[in-house]
């Protein structure tokens, strides 16, 4: 397939690049643009829709299936908000699920870099093995390794309701460390080959040439390892039998199984808790999403 | 795509050596008198944790060196799970005040229970506490590995309002006959009162069966179990009368299909439920409620139909490392004066003999909770056979298919449930 | 993965390198054995080792015991398998998985290219677009299910916008349409990682491709067809081997979604399946064998379809 020549990552954000074709001309370019912009709003609400649902319904006092139900005018309340927070401590439940993926995130930065560039622009002995392997993990469902994971994680490693036992397992993410492999190799080559004429050790070029170069690479390999520690709820909920440990995501589970029935808008009461804990993913993406820009994973696509 | 075949094989070859079951042989002490701290859990309803959370200062107060940690575990769908994967890994407590009947055969199998009868004087404390029903919860090599704590005897909770707008006498409905139920449930579809007159869940997990199948049938054999003697028992008249009834109720569509969510009885989708003396503190003030035993095929008096027990009980774990502390807390929690703590906070009933004559004050001050109570004495437990939870959910799917889908013929599947129960309950 | 075989670049001279027998015992930068290394042992812990005590489980008679506890635990070959095999439920579920993956691959596909060519052009609101979509990417199952569940109940409003159309039994427990929703909702759920690949795959595609398409008379649809359809194959073959194998090890949403598997187990997938019998049934034996079977077939046709897509 034709390739552009190999781009430079760590270029200014490309939020401002040209569109997929040139400059518009006759009437039928606006009509196409027209139709673009319909269906993509068509999409956005049919994206957004649920989500709206879900916000509104966890505002009211009664449950509303109805159409009608869909754009209320009334009954707003915030009792299913303040009935979660009495029973599940939101802030405290937070705060593990900040540490857990901290943890995650953290892991994979240090050592899926470290691996990801070894993978890329190293010539070792087990490489391909380890490559391989890589590609492996990602196929193989979490639930057929669960129990011996957590027999060897509880039994023979002791760390039952630790943060580090609930980070082990997702401690360094393999997709993280493919996005960091076709970023590294996607760097020219000429870089690499000049210090090392002029006599630089490896762990020299590692650190002065490719770590500067790698964030946009980061900021893409970190929010895909957010989502999974962020949402996972059958670790942790294995793993922690301690409230006070336990991250959003299982707390809020529990509250739905067991307490949501008695609210007096059940719904309501599920509603908000799904708010809770999808608001704090959105809120730091929507943050983040500037800086994160499609050129870094375009290194992931190429030929 | 050589790097790839050779690295999986090499990888699960070398390493399946190493798999040899991996871990040591825990330290927990075989001897049944060790004293000291001890960690138990409880389920995470409200008021049990109230009564438990009680309990526990209470025997930390008395017992200052043998302290115990009480921690909640979800009641949900998933507790046994927890506890299956706690034993495995060696870390469950030493109680667990919330032990599924179902689940005991599976834990014991798994080594994870210690039997109540090496105790002394174990089997002669559960007996005298329990009296006749704790038959029910002996294993099939004759000891008890769990002792019998509290029950929730299943009976119709119907709402006084929605029958008075059907037009059916709120104040003694016709029930307890199948054509009699039918027929207030037609009246109660039909005049739009409620959606569904009874709405049990349709799930298809193993325990919901519970809740529909087993109550009614409990009443329709007279107190027989889903197994007995390692045979399935409901391929019979009994079995058979029990499931058409509940499959023409969801064909006239007088239960609904498709799962709720929240609650359809407190939202008066559904005019009636079955359910345990549990919700009355649930649906107290929301509902105006009244309660029956469940219905049989020609009708039976009160006194004498049985019902589903819906039973929690309280195990000792292997894992656990002072054991004579456990047994002392579990004599210490299921004593008279706790169990009537007990019946007190959560309304449960403690699965003692005689219960209505041991707390007659609490009974005249609760007169809604006696019906329970005397119901409490004639229940019928899951069958403590081996592979207990992969029978029900057999059964569960079976049924499922026939009685709420309509798929297959009812008595087609009752048969088909009990050849393969039978194999499945023979297995040791 | 479109670049499993590009092997690191060999720099062209290496002035001053002897090539000792490290290089030849070891690689020339061994270094990199160090730089590997802790994601090699966390591989090694907490995936290998797993994985193999999962295969040789699947060989034996075995449930988990406590520790301490003496089980016996026969070798018996293949029956775990045959038995898996042979259950019906264990096929329906492999079958349910097959649907799945018909409907959600190729919608996957369509959409995502479809709507990244649409936000790649000068629009206004970008961003807000951008985020739409992503957002069902980065919120748990476990919160966006509940609305899905609400939505799509009998009395939800979806049925009741459909009115007299609405299927009956409901979508849920309908067994023809349990699958399906849920390929739906999956579909809706991960377009934004998808979204994602195609608009980065699309800066690969040259200006002057589509420049020179339109001076040659083309309309904008056969410049996608012919210009950025085939620019983006990598892509496309990402996306497609990236969506199989999350549909194909498919378990929170038939989980959640459908309790125990659905209408007579018309919305299990294999992995729900292997829970079920592993972990709430406790027959460890039988569930891992599914998991075998389920990780083989997942590595077969992934390696097949690599072929048949990058066949250029």
């Amino acid at each position: 397939m034709t390739q552009a020549a190999p781009r430079v990552a760590g270029g200014p954000a490309r939020s401002g690049h040209s569109p997929a074709e040139p400059a518009p001309g006759a009437g039928r370019a606006a009509l196409g643009s027209v139709l673009r912009m319909v269906a993509l709003v068509l999409g956005a609400f049919v994206f957004l829709f649920p989500f709206y649902y879900m916000l509104v319904q966890s505002l009211q006092d009664e449950s509303d299936t109805s159409v009608g139900g869909a754009l209320p005018i009334g009954g707003w309340t915030l009792d299913n908000y303040s009935d979660i927070n009495s029973r599940v401590d939101l802030a405290g439940s937070l705060v593990n699920s900040g540490i857990f993926t901290g943890g995650v995130i953290l892991g994979t930065v240090v050592f899926g870099v470290l691996a990801g560039y070894a993978l890329a622009r190293l010539h070792f002995r087990g490489q391909g093995m380890l490559f391989a392997a890589m590609l492996l993990v990602q196929l193989v469902p979490f639930q057929l390794l669960m129990i011996p994971l957590y027999v060897m994680i509880v039994r023979n490693y002791g760390l039952a309701d630790s943060y580090l036992g609930m980070i082990l397992p997702f401690a360094i993410n393999s997709t993280a460390v493919f996005i960091f492999r076709q970023f590294f190799l996607q760097l020219p080559e000429d870089l690499f080959s000049a210090a090392r004429i002029d006599g630089a050790g490896e762990l020299r070029i590692l650190w002065s040439i490719a770590l500067p170069l790698v964030r946009p690479a980061l900021l893409t390999a970190v929010l895909i390892t957010f989502i999974g520690p962020w949402n996972e709820f059958l670790w942790p909920f294995l793993i922690t039998k301690d409230t006070d440990m336990q991250p959003l995501a299982v707390s809020l589970a529990n509250y739905l199984s067991n307490v949501a029935g008695r609210a007096s808008n059940p719904y309501g009461a599920i509603l908000a808790g799904a708010c809770v804990l999808a608001a704090p993913a959105v809120a730091l993406f929507v943050a983040f999403q500037r800086h994160f820009t499609t050129s870094d994973l375009g290194s992931g696509v190429k030929g | 795509m050589n790097r790839t075949a050779t690295a999986a094989a090499l990888l699960t070859v070398a390493l399946g050596a190493t798999a040899c079951g991996g871990g040591d042989s825990g330290g927990s002490s075989d001897d049944l008198a060790t004293k000291g701290p001890i960690k138990i859990w409880l389920s995470n309803n409200p008021e049990e944790l109230a009564w438990g959370k009680a309990m526990v200062a209470d025997w930390n107060a008395a017992h200052p060196k043998e302290k115990v940690t009480a921690q909640e575990i979800p009641a949900g769908k998933s507790s046994e799970e927890v506890i299956g994967a706690a034993i495995t890994a060696g870390n469950a407590p030493c109680l667990v005040y919330n032990t599924s009947p179902a689940a005991v055969p599976q834990f014991q199998k798994q080594g994870g229970l210690v039997a109540l009868d090496d105790f002394p004087g174990g089997a002669d404390y559960i007996e005298s506490r329990s009296g006749d029903t704790a038959e029910q919860y002996k294993s099939p090599d004759g000891k008890y590995y769990q002792l019998p704590w509290k029950s929730n005897p299943v009976m119709i909770f119907y709402n006084k309002d929605l029958l008075k707008k059907a037009g059916v006498d709120p104040e003694n409905p016709p029930l307890s006959t199948y054509d009699d139920f039918l027929a207030t449930s037609e009246k109660i579809v039909s005049s739009g009162a409620a959606q569904a007159a009874i709405w049990p869940s349709p799930a298809s997990e193993f325990f919901q069966s519970w809740f529909d199948f087993y109550p009614l049938y409990a009443a329709q054999s007279g107190g027989k179990q889903l197994v007995e003697d390692g045979k399935a028992t409901f391929n019979d008249a009994d079995g058979q009368a029990v499931a058409n009834f509940w499959a023409e109720m969801y064909e006239k569509g007088y239960s609904q299909k498709e799962a709720a969510s929240g609650d359809v009885f407190a939202d008066e989708k559904a005019a009636m439920a079955i359910v345990g003396p549990w919700a009355i503190a649930v649906y107290g003030d929301k509902v105006d409620w009244g309660a029956a035993p469940v219905p049989t095929e020609s009708g039976t008096s009160p006194e004498e139909t049985w019902t589903f027990s819906d039973a929690k009980n309280v195990a000792i774990y292997s894992a656990c490392k002072a054991k004579g502390t456990a047994w002392g807390l579990l004599k210490f929690s299921t004593s008279k004066e706790q169990d009537g703590s007990l019946l007190d906070k959560t309304g449960q009933m403690p699965l003692r003999s005689d219960l209505e004559s041991a707390y007659p004050d609490y009974f005249s001050s609760h007169p809604d909770y006696e019906q329970f109570a005397a119901q409490a004495a004639r229940t019928v437990e899951v069958p403590n056979v081996p592979n207990s939870i992969e029978i029900w959910q057999t059964f569960r799917d079976n049924y499922s298919n026939a009685v709420i889908f309509g798929k297959e013929s009812v008595d087609a599947a009752l048969q088909k449930s009990a050849d393969e129960i039978d194999k499945l309950a023979g297995q040791s | 993965m479109t670049t499993t075989t590009a092997p690191a670049p060999a720099p062209s001279r290496e002035p001053g390198r002897r090539r000792s027998r490290r290089t030849a015992l070891l690689g020339r930068q061994p270094l990199g054995i160090a730089f590997a290394a802790p994601y090699a042992l966390f591989l090694a812990t907490v995936f290998a080792y797993p994985l193999g005590l999962a295969v040789w489980i699947s060989f034996h008679d075995y449930f988990f015991a406590a520790p301490g506890a003496t089980v016996p635990r026969p070798f018996v070959g293949f029956d775990n398998y045959v038995t898996v095999l042979s259950d019906a439920d264990v096929r329906q579920s492999f079958v349910n998985v097959g649907i799945f993956l018909l409907i959600n691959v190729p919608l996957t596909v369509v959409l995502a290219l479809l709507l990244a060519t649409a936000l790649n052009t000068a629009i206004r609101g970008r961003t807000f677009f951008r985020v739409s979509y992503y957002v069902p990417y980065i919120t748990a199952s476990v919160a966006v299910v509940a609305v899905w569940l609400v939505l799509f109940s009998k009395d939800g409003l979806v049925n009741q916008l459909l009115g007299a159309l609405a299927p009956d039994p409901s979508w849920l427990v309908n067994e023809t349409l349990a699958m399906p929703l849920i390929a739906v909702f999956v579909t809706w759920k991960q377009l934004g990682l998808y979204i994602l690949l195609y608009l980065a795959a699309l800066q690969n595609v040259p200006k002057e491709l589509y420049e020179s398409a339109q001076v040659d008379g083309a309309t904008r649809w056969q410049q996608m067809r012919n210009v950025t359809v085939p620019g983006v194959r990598p892509a496309t073959t990402l996306v497609v081997i990236l969506a199989f194998i999350t549909g194909a090890n498919l378990f929170t949403e038939p989980y959640l979604l459908t309790g125990g598997g659905g209408p007579d187990g018309a919305s299990a997938s294999p992995v729900l399946v292997m829970y079920q019998k592993g972990i709430q049934q406790g027959n460890a034996d039988v569930a891992a064998a599914i998991g075998v079977l389920l990780v083989v077939a997942v590595l077969i046709v992934s390696l097949v379809n690599r072929r048949l897509l990058e066949r250029d």
